[in-house]
């Protein structure tokens, strides 16, 4: 920006790129979480309300308790209810209430960070707010975004959703259990996801009958070990 | 709801970065990307709504330009437009590099 407060601005002013970003301010702090947590590896679950993710996250904390120290902060417009279901099988959670509002941003995080115990945890889950939209869009620090895509909710969202999808590294097809009694075609969710991203891996999973979980939970732990890898100098 | 914060986040910017010429601000123009998710027209109705508490800017009024999404493929040199979200050069090969169409910016700001 070239005017100042000290200057009268009048006429038509061009802005620069970087200083007039809207996300800027948001980029900043999440460049800021990464500084504060080296070594905990971080995952923002992404979808829509409904899919599963507490209760994916629930079956990931039962199994992985020996093996990795998890904590979770999840986002919702309202109430602590998810995070008090956590709680209940023993993991480490936090709730973020957004106060109506449909995504969290990097600052929610930060905030939140002060009040989570973080002492030997590996593994940082952030369970945003239920919606494929707007999240796309803040980043909060995260190593990985993953999206939860319930059986239930048809295999044509990955084009009509495409920016959560071209950000994430991981999609999660979850409720497997009920694809035999839904219309759901996991090779046609794939290649509809690849076309949006060609790199994005596919797991698919239920949750409550344990279908997938062991490569969903290798997944996890493969990414823990390379965290921790990085912080070893080469 | 996203849109009301956004333009609350422009009124924020400009405050910061013109303090004494807010109440001279005609026009705003921003530049979004399709990949944004921002609806011009949602914009437009979380402007009108946030000017109901903030009379400074009551003669300011807001353009919105989308910008197309465009990608660059590694192996033709070349820059491409994405139709219907499929992110692939003409040649075929996939890319998820995206030379634009995440902007979320403010372009230029008419003064009186």
């Amino acid at each position: 920006m070239k005017p100042k407060s000290n200057q009268a601005a009048v006429g038509s002013v061009q802005c620069d790129n970087t200083t007039m970003n809207l996300l800027k301010v948001n980029d900043f702090v999440a460049k800021a979480i990464r500084d504060r947590l080296p070594g905990i590896l971080v995952v923002n679950i992404c979808s829509s309300p409904g899919s599963g993710k507490t209760t994916l996250l629930q079956e990931t904390g039962k199994r992985l308790k020996d093996r990795l120290n998890m904590a979770v902060l999840v986002g919702d417009p309202e109430t602590e209810r998810d995070a008090i279901r956590m709680r209940d099988v023993g993991i480490n959670a936090l709730q973020i209430v957004t106060g109506g509002m449909c995504h969290i941003e990097a600052q929610m995080i930060y905030q939140a960070l002060d009040h989570l115990d973080l002492t030997g945890v590996d593994v940082l889950i952030i369970e945003n707010v239920g919606n494929l939209v707007c999240p796309a869009a803040f980043d909060l620090g995260e190593d990985y975004r993953v999206t939860v895509l319930a059986s239930t909710e048809g295999d044509d969202k990955p084009r009509k959703y495409p920016r959560m999808f071209l950000t994430s590294e991981l999609l999660l097809v979850s409720k497997a259990d009920l694809l035999p009694y839904v219309p759901f075609s996991v090779e046609a969710v794939t290649e509809d996801a690849r076309a949006v991203n060609a790199d994005i891996e596919v797991i698919t999973l239920s949750s409550l009958k344990g279908e997938g979980m062991d490569a969903w939970c290798a997944w996890l732990e493969e990414k823990v070990q390379e965290k921790k890898a990085s912080l070893i100098p080469a | 709801m996203h849109e009301i914060s956004l333009v609350r986040n422009v009124f924020r910017t400009l405050e910061e970065e013109f303090p004494n010429d807010i109440d001279k601000v005609r026009t705003i123009r921003l530049k979004v990307g399709l990949l944004s998710n921002v609806q011009p027209i949602l914009m437009q109705n979380a402007f009108q709504a946030v000017l109901e508490d903030e009379p400074r800017y009551r003669k300011t009024s807001l353009e919105v330009e989308v910008l197309p999404i465009l990608i660059y493929c590694d192996v033709c040199d070349k820059t491409t437009e994405v139709h219907n979200y499929r992110f692939a050069c003409s040649c075929g090969k996939p890319s998820r590099q995206v030379v634009q169409g995440e902007e979320l910016l403010i372009s230029t700001i008419d003064f009186d």
